[in-house]
């Protein structure tokens, strides 16, 4: 550890360097920007972590919450795992499902049926969540 | 806490807010953090080298050099980007919620320790911000929707410098920190052998998901970001087009290939059939005008080459036209002159680009006529459009009006 550590001494520094001389080129290329536009980037920013902050993990701590309190034990393991890889998946497929940037004179983009794609994905995920928490359930009976 | 020394509605508020401890989840943590942290960190850099890449390669970088094949070289960077970035998703989620707590730590109340509090926080609020922006404007572009009133390009681009070197300052702040992280057991000895139900130690007796493992969440955020970059992004890959169901593009359209701006939305639909239509051919020699059969008449090369675009989807083509080059010595330019190629739109960004020599004297660089042996649809490019091997899609410029070859 103390060789880490030493090598460190000359890492830290450098890698802090290097950080703030990239933060600062980004800043500077933002600043170039038309203002009304770096306000917008701004807002864009800031409000992305306020939505987190103050909605998505908020909502994640209190699906935490009710899976401790009211689902039984052997069901909680697999909902955090349907949740950790249905949440994400589902923000990700928002631009899609909602189509938001279809146009009538390009049938070439956006031209997939998201709808029954996203819900075969949770289906398939509901599928292999029931699967497990079955299989639990009938562990813990046979558990003294 | 006794220092502290709040009073009256600033104490109220104090006192209904949580603090660090109030929550219980063992699986939060160092431990969880550094371990997702590395693959953010690497999802992140890897975004950041082909996104300069691809910023070089549309001629808006520095003056590089770039490859000229393989022809499948922007496609597999940009295919690479998109990935990434999308993997990040779950990533950061899962990251930030091992973290959590930290976010209602109190402020120290004076002085130097308040200042470097202050700093650590800006810094983190700067990385969040950046990576929440850079993942949302990159996902939203991907499908064509542009929800704001910056220049999408320029904005992820400085934004991409912001995240990538507030990643850096993070880790040089928290080295320490991650190496211990990364130097203990995934799970505690008792921990490793839950997973039936069982408490796993004193924290984990209370953690909503009494019995997960870190392990074992640590492979369902790996199983995100796998089914993630699958769901969307897979259609790139041969075989896993049909896996791809969130797409932003199913890959088919006239004569096999998708169409990123049509010639209605380019505003030339109406005068792509001018009888009138000429290829004006600037040079050192002189100028000329080509009219459509003349230049029919020079064709003779096909070339596979798939048409890569920012959205990281692709689609490869037989195009048939004229080599570049020889159009270039038609008016007594040399393999050493840039090709700046214009369009018959009257508006958009890339209504002009520059090919630069290395890819102008490229055998497969075509003037092209013919797609899979017809002639271009209008939404490809009729009459005469470019097609380069390795080159961004918006750069391979539709509805050629005018080319110039200049000095590079």
């Amino acid at each position: 550890m103390s060789g880490s550590s030493g090598a460190d001494r000359m890492l830290r520094p450098a890698l802090g360097v290097v950080g703030a001389a990239g933060v600062a080129y980004g800043l500077y290329l933002l600043l170039g920007q038309p203002p009304d536009r770096t306000v917008d980037v701004v807002l864009w920013a800031a409000g992305s972590v306020l939505v987190h902050d103050a909605v998505i993990a908020p909502v994640v701590l209190v699906l935490g919450v009710l899976a401790a309190t009211r689902a039984p034990a052997w069901l909680r393991v697999p909902l955090v795992r349907l949740l950790v890889v249905v949440g994400p998946l589902t923000l990700v497929a928002i631009p899609v499902l909602g189509r938001f940037g279809a146009r009538t004179d390009n049938p070439t983009l956006l031209d997939r049926p998201y709808w029954a794609g996203y819900l075969g994905i949770v289906a398939i995920a509901l599928v292999l969540t029931a699967a497990d928490a079955l299989r639990r359930r009938s562990r813990a009976r046979t558990a003294p | 806490m006794s220092e502290r020394s709040l009073t009256g509605l600033a104490a109220a508020i104090d006192e209904r807010l949580p603090t660090p401890e109030s929550f219980d989840s063992g699986l939060r943590g160092p431990r969880t953090a550094a371990r997702v942290g590395v693959w953010l960190g690497l999802s992140f850099g890897v975004a950041f080298v082909t996104g300069v890449f691809s910023h070089v390669a549309q001629g808006r970088g520095a003056d590089v050099p770039l490859p000229t094949g393989p022809a499948w070289l922007y496609l597999a960077t940009q295919g690479v980007h998109v990935a990434a970035g999308t993997a990040a998703v779950p990533l950061l989620l899962v990251k930030l919620w091992s973290v959590y707590p930290r976010l209602f730590e109190r402020p120290p109340r004076r002085g130097r320790a308040l200042v470097l509090h202050l700093l650590e926080r800006g810094s983190i609020a700067l990385l969040v911000g950046a990576a929440f922006f850079q993942l949302v404007t990159g996902l939203a572009n991907s499908a064509q929707w542009y929800p704001w009133s910056f220049d999408f390009i320029s904005a992820h681009y400085a934004l991409a410098w912001v995240a990538v070197g507030s990643v850096l300052l993070h880790v040089a702040v928290k080295l320490p920190v991650i190496r211990r992280a990364l130097a203990e057991p995934v799970d505690d000895e008792r921990g490793a052998q839950a997973g039936g139900g069982r408490p796993a130690d004193r924290e984990g007796a209370t953690t909503p998901a009494g019995g997960l493992t870190r392990r074992a969440l640590l492979r369902t955020t790996w199983l995100a970001a796998g089914v993630t970059v699958l769901a969307t992004t897979a259609v790139g890959i041969p075989g896993l087009r049909r896996v791809a169901v969130l797409a932003v593009r199913s890959g088919e359209g006239p004569q096999g290939v998708p169409v990123n701006r049509s010639a209605a939305a380019a505003g030339v639909a109406e005068i792509l059939t001018d009888p009138g239509w000429r290829l004006r051919v600037i040079g050192p020699a002189g100028t000329v005008d080509l009219t459509l059969d003349e230049l029919t008449g020079m064709a003779g090369r096909t070339a596979d080459l798939p048409i890569a675009c920012v959205e990281g989807w692709s689609a490869g083509g037989t195009w048939g036209g004229v080599p570049v080059r020889d159009v270039v010595a038609l008016v007594g330019g040399s393999e050493a002159d840039d090709v700046v190629f214009r369009s018959l739109q009257e508006r958009g960004a890339w209504r002009e680009s520059r090919l630069p020599a290395e890819f102008a004297r490229h055998p497969d660089s075509l003037l092209a006529l013919t797609l899979s042996g017809e002639p271009l649809h209008p939404d490809h490019g009729y009459p005469c459009r470019l097609i380069a091997p390795a080159r961004p899609g918006v750069t391979q410029t539709k509805w050629l009006r005018e080319m110039e070859v200049v000095p590079a």
